[in-house]
C-alpha cells in the first residue's frame, strides 16, 4: 500500500530539476539587475555578483511615473479585457453548443475560417483605424484580443459535452428565461473551463505588445510590454545602424545591462504575484465543476 | 444564486466601467481626429495659401515637450514666414517600431507630408511601391537653398531619372582608422609612425606587447565586422552585395566589376586577421549578436579598436590625435589614427535623405517648409535643440543643457541634427569641437576633390534578385567567420567563392557590368 501512495523517485528528480530549470534564468535576471554595472562588462552574467548595487532601480525609479502609468494601462486592459472577452466567448460558445440554434453551422465555419485564414496586418489595421477609429485610445488595445476562435471552439466543446441538454430544458420548464439559464445555471457549471480560458485570454492580455505598437501614439497609453519591448528594440535597431555610415554626428546610447533585467524583473512583478492566487481558484473551479457536473 | 448575485454585480460595474471608457475615448478621439481635417485645406492656389499643415515623420524616441517644441515652431513659423500659412505637426516614431509604422502608414494611405528615409531604411522598395513622390519640379520651384548646398548630390537618390530623396546637407563622406587608449600608448611608448602607411599591419607589435604584458586585456577588440569598413571603403567602389570595382592598385580609367571577395587585399587581410584571433589579440566573441566594441573600451578591457573615426580638420592618413567623440564614448583619452578617407561615394548620400509622402494633400507647402530647413537656423535649432531657456542654453556659443538639467529630465533631447536641413547651419554642443562644422566643410571640400569613380550610378538589383537572394544565404555560412578571424581564408575563402558562383555570382557580376557600361555610356564616363 505505502509503496504504491510514496511518488517514484524519478519523478522527483524530473520535476526539481524542471523547477530547477524555470527558476534559474530568473535568479540571474535577478542577480543582473542588482550587480554593478562595471563588474557585468567585466565579467559578463553571474549567479552572485562580487559587487552589489540598487543604481538600476534607483535610475528606473526616475521614470516611475511612466513606468507605474504603464503598469496601470495593462492591469486595466487585462482586467477589462479578460472579463469581457470571457464573457463574450462564453456567449458564443454557449449559444453554438444549443442544438435547438438554428445558425450553429454557419456560426462555426465562420470561427473555423478565422482560424485558418487570418486577414492580414493591413486589414485589420485598416479595420481598427479607419472604420471603428479607435487609435489612440484604450480601445485599441482591449478589443482586437476579444475573442479567440480557439477558445470558442474549447469553450463549445465543453458546452456540448458536460451539460446535458435536459438540464436546460428542466431549468427552462420551471420558468427560467435564456438569460437566467445562462447565468444561474450554465456560467457557474462551467468554471473549470472559464477558468482556464481566463489564463489563456490573461497571459495573452498581459504578454501583448504588438497592438501598442500599431494603435498607440500617445505616449499614456504605452503598455508595460510595450515599454519594456520598446526600449530593447531600439536599443538593438541602433545598434544594428551603427556600423552604417549615415553619420558620425548621431551618438549611441544603449540602456545599460543592469537597467534592461530590472525593467524585466519589474514587468514580471504582477503576474508573479497574482499567479498563485490565480491558480488557487483555478484549482478550486475545477474540483467544483468535477463534482457538480 | 449566491454565484450569480456576486457575477452579476461584478459584470455590470465592469461593463459600465467599459462604456465609460468607450464614451470617453471616443469624444476625445473625434477632438483629434477634427484638427488635421479643418487644417488640411486644398491645393495651394494663386490667390493666398490655405492654412495647411505639414506631417513631419522620422525615427525617434519620444519627447516628453514635444508638443511644446512643436507649438513653439508653430509660433516662429506665423510670426516669420506668414505668407506661407504652415504649420507643423511633429510625428515621431521610435526607431524599435519604424518599419512596422511606416509601412502601415504608407499602405493604408494615412496623411503624412515629410518623410526620413536612408538606403537602409528600404528606400528602394518605397520608391517601388510608390509611396514617395517625384521631387524635381517641386525643388526646382521651391528649394533654392536645398540647391545652394546640395545641387551636385542629388544624382544617388534618382529612381527611374527622377529623384526621390532630399539629402541633409553634412559630412559627404567618414574617415576609417584604429582608435587606441592613449594611456596604454603613453605607457608603453608606441611609436605610432608606422600608420603612415596607411596599413593596419602597423598595429601588429603594439598587439604584441599589450598581449604579453597586460592580462585581461584584449589589444584588439572587434565586432563581427573589424576591418570590413576600412576594407571597402578603402579599397572598393561597391555596387551590389558582391560586385565592386577594385580601385586599389588600378588604373583611374578601369570599370572593371569584380567579386569583392576576391581580391588581393581581401585575402591579405583575412590572413592577418585569422592570425590575430589565433594569437589570441582579439576577442573570442567577436561574432556575439549585439556586442558592443566601445562597452569593452569603456569598462578598460580593450586596447584597440578598428572603425569610423570623428572628423576633424585635418583628416591625414596616419596623423595622430585625440578623438573627441570616442574619449568621450570610452570615458577615457582616445587616440584616432585615420588610414583611409573616403572618397564621394552613391551610397553616402543616400543614406540621410527627406522624402514628401504620395498621400501628402500639399506637396509645395512640405517643400516650403524642408527648404527652410536648410536656410532658416532658428527653425533649425527649435527641431534640433527645443526651446531656448528651457531645453538648452547657449555657452560661448555651443548648446548646453539648463543648470540642473539632465538629458533624461530636461523634456527635449536628441541627436536628430544629421536627419533634416543644412548642418553647417547648426549649434555644436558643448564637449564638441567648436569648430565641428567648419571642420566638416573642410572635409567635404576633401572629399569632394577625389569622388568615386562611379559616383551617380545606382545598380538595380531587379533582374537578379533571385541570384542575390542565394548569395546571401551562402555568404552566411562563411563571411562572418573570415571576417572575424574564426575561419582560416586559405581554406575557407576559396570554399565561399565556389558557393556564391553557384549561386549566381557570375550572373550578377555581368549584369553589374552591363548596367555600368550603359551609364557610362549616357552619363560620358
Amino acid at each position: 500500500m505505502s509503496t504504491q501512495k510514496r511518488t517514484h523517485p524519478l519523478i522527483i528528480a524530473v520535476l526539481s530539476l524542471f523547477s530547477l530549470a524555470c527558476l534559474i534564468p530568473f535568479w540571474l535576471v535577478l542577480m543582473i539587475s542588482i550587480a554593478d554595472e562595471k563588474e557585468v562588462l567585466k565579467h559578463g552574467y553571474s549567479f552572485w555578483p562580487q559587487k552589489f548595487s540598487f543604481v538600476a532601480y534607483q535610475f528606473l525609479a526616475q521614470d516611475a511615473e511612466k513606468i507605474l502609468r504603464a503598469y496601470g494601462v495593462s492591469i486595466f486592459v487585462t482586467v477589462v479585457g479578460v472579463v469581457v472577452s470571457l464573457f463574450v466567448t462564453s456567449a458564443m460558445a454557449f449559444s453554438m453548443s444549443r442544438k435547438d440554434f438554428p445558425l450553429r453551422g454557419a456560426l462555426s465555419i465562420y470561427i473555423l475560417i478565422t482560424m485558418l485564414f487570418s486577414g492580414g496586418l493591413l486589414p485589420w489595421y485598416l479595420v481598427y483605424t479607419r472604420f471603428l477609429h479607435v487609435q489612440d485610445t484604450l480601445l485599441a488595445l482591449i478589443i482586437p484580443g476579444l475573442i479567440g476562435g480557439f477558445n470558442v471552439i474549447i469553450m463549445r466543446t465543453f458546452f456540448t459535452n458536460s451539460i446535458p441538454p435536459s438540464l436546460i430544458d428542466s431549468a427552462q420548464i420551471d420558468g427560467a428565461s435564456e438569460y437566467r439559464t445562462y447565468f444561474s445555471i450554465i456560467l457557474p457549471l462551467s468554471l473549470p473551463v472559464l477558468a482556464t480560458i481566463g489564463l489563456f485570454i490573461t497571459v495573452s492580455y498581459w504578454n501583448d505588445w504588438f497592438t501598442s505598437l500599431v494603435f498607440i501614439q500617445n505616449e499614456k497609453l504605452f503598455s508595460l510590454q510595450y515599454l519594456l519591448n520598446k526600449t530593447l528594440m531600439n536599443a538593438s535597431f541602433l545598434q544594428s545602424i551603427a556600423n552604417k555610415a549615415y553619420s558620425t554626428t548621431a551618438q549611441v546610447t544603449q540602456p545599460l545591462e543592469s537597467i534592461r533585467m530590472a525593467m524585466a524583473m519589474i514587468a514580471i512583478g504582477p503576474l508573479v504575484l497574482v499567479f498563485p492566487f490565480l491558480q488557487k481558484y483555478f484549482v478550486k473551479g475545477l474540483t467544483v465543476g468535477a463534482v457538480k457536473g | 444564486m449566491k454565484w450569480l448575485k456576486k457575477g452579476s454585480v461584478i459584470l455590470s460595474s465592469l461593463m459600465l466601467t467599459v462604456a465609460m471608457t468607450a464614451t470617453g475615448c471616443s469624444s476625445s478621439n473625434n477632438g483629434s481626429n477634427n484638427s488635421p481635417q479643418a487644417s488640411s485645406g486644398g491645393d495651394s492656389a494663386a490667390g493666398g495659401l490655405k492654412p495647411y499643415e505639414v506631417v513631419m515623420v522620422f525615427p525617434d524616441a519620444p519627447q516628453k515637450d514635444n508638443e511644446l517644441v512643436q507649438n513653439a515652431m508653430n509660433d516662429y513659423l506665423k510670426k516669420t514666414y506668414p505668407d506661407m500659412n504652415v504649420t507643423v505637426k511633429l510625428n515621431p516614431i521610435d526607431w524599435g517600431a519604424w518599419s512596422d509604422k511606416t509601412n502601415l502608414m504608407m499602405a493604408s494611405g494615412d496623411k503624412f507630408d515629410l518623410l526620413f528615409t536612408a538606403d537602409w531604411l528600404g528606400f528602394q522598395q518605397q520608391v517601388t511601391k510608390g509611396a514617395l513622390l517625384p521631387l524635381d519640379d517641386l525643388l526646382a520651384k521651391y528649394g533654392p537653398d536645398i540647391e545652394a548646398v546640395e545641387k551636385n548630390y542629388h544624382d544617388p537618390a534618382k529612381r527611374g531619372g527622377k529623384l526621390y530623396g532630399i539629402h541633409t546637407h553634412q559630412e559627404l563622406g567618414g574617415a576609417q582608422g584604429v582608435y587606441l587608449d592613449k594611456a596604454l600608448v603613453d605607457k608603453y611608448k608606441f611609436d605610432l609612425s608606422g600608420f603612415k602607411s596607411g596599413n593596419v599591419e602597423a598595429l601588429e607589435p603594439m598587439l604584441k606587447t599589450i598581449k604579453e604584458n597586460e592580462p585581461g586585456i584584449t589589444p584588439l577588440v572587434m565586432p563581427s565586422f573589424p576591418l570590413d569598413a576600412y576594407y571597402s571603403s578603402g579599397t572598393l567602389d561597391q555596387i551590389g552585395n558582391l560586385a565592386a570595382i577594385n580601385v586599389k592598385g588600378t588604373a583611374a580609367d578601369d570599370f572593371t566589376v569584380i567579386n569583392m571577395y576576391n581580391t588581393p587585399r581581401f585575402l591579405e587581410l583575412a590572413k592577418m586577421t585569422n592570425k590575430w584571433y589565433k594569437a589570441g589579440y582579439t576577442n573570442k566573441d567577436a561574432l556575439t549578436p549585439g556586442l558592443d566594441a566601445w562597452k569593452k573600451i569603456q569598462a578598460g578591457q580593450a586596447f584597440a579598436l578598428v572603425g569610423d573615426m570623428d572628423i576633424l580638420a585635418n583628416m591625414e592618413i596616419g596623423s595622430v590625435s585625440k578623438s573627441p567623440n570616442g574619449s568621450l564614448k570610452a570615458g577615457r583619452d582616445m587616440l584616432q589614427i585615420p588610414l583611409n578617407v573616403d572618397r564621394l561615394q552613391t551610397g553616402k548620400m543616400t543614406a540621410t535623405m527627406q522624402a514628401i509622402s504620395k498621400t501628402s494633400k500639399d506637396p509645395e507647402r512640405a517643400m516650403m517648409l524642408l527648404n527652410l530647413f536648410f536656410k532658416d537656423k532658428n527653425l533649425l535649432t527649435l527641431f534640433n535643440f527645443g526651446i531656448e531657456g528651457t531645453h538648452y542654453v547657449l555657452k560661448d556659443g555651443q548648446v548646453a543643457l539648463p543648470d540642473g538639467k539632465t538629458n533624461n529630465d530636461v523634456g527635449y533631447y536628441h541627436d536628430n541634427m544629421w536627419q533634416i536641413g543644412n548642418q553647417m547651419l547648426n549649434y555644436t554642443r558643448v564637449g564638441e569641437d567648436p569648430n565641428k562644422y567648419k571642420n566638416y566643410e573642410k572635409f567635404n571640400e576633401m572629399i569632394t576633390k577625389n569622388p568615386s569613380r562611379i559616383f551617380g550610378f545606382v545598380f538595380d538589383p531587379e533582374p537578379v534578385k533571385n541570384e542575390m537572394i542565394t548569395i546571401d544565404n551562402a555568404n552566411k555560412a562563411f563571411v562572418d567567420g573570415i571576417k572575424s578571424g574564426q575561419l582560416d581564408p586559405e581554406e575557407n575563402l576559396p570554399k565561399l567563392l565556389e558557393k556564391q558562383k553557384a549561386a549566381g555570382a557570375d550572373k550578377v557580376i555581368a549584369e553589374a557590368q552591363k548596367q555600368l557600361d550603359a551609364w557610362r555610356a549616357a552619363n560620358g564616363k
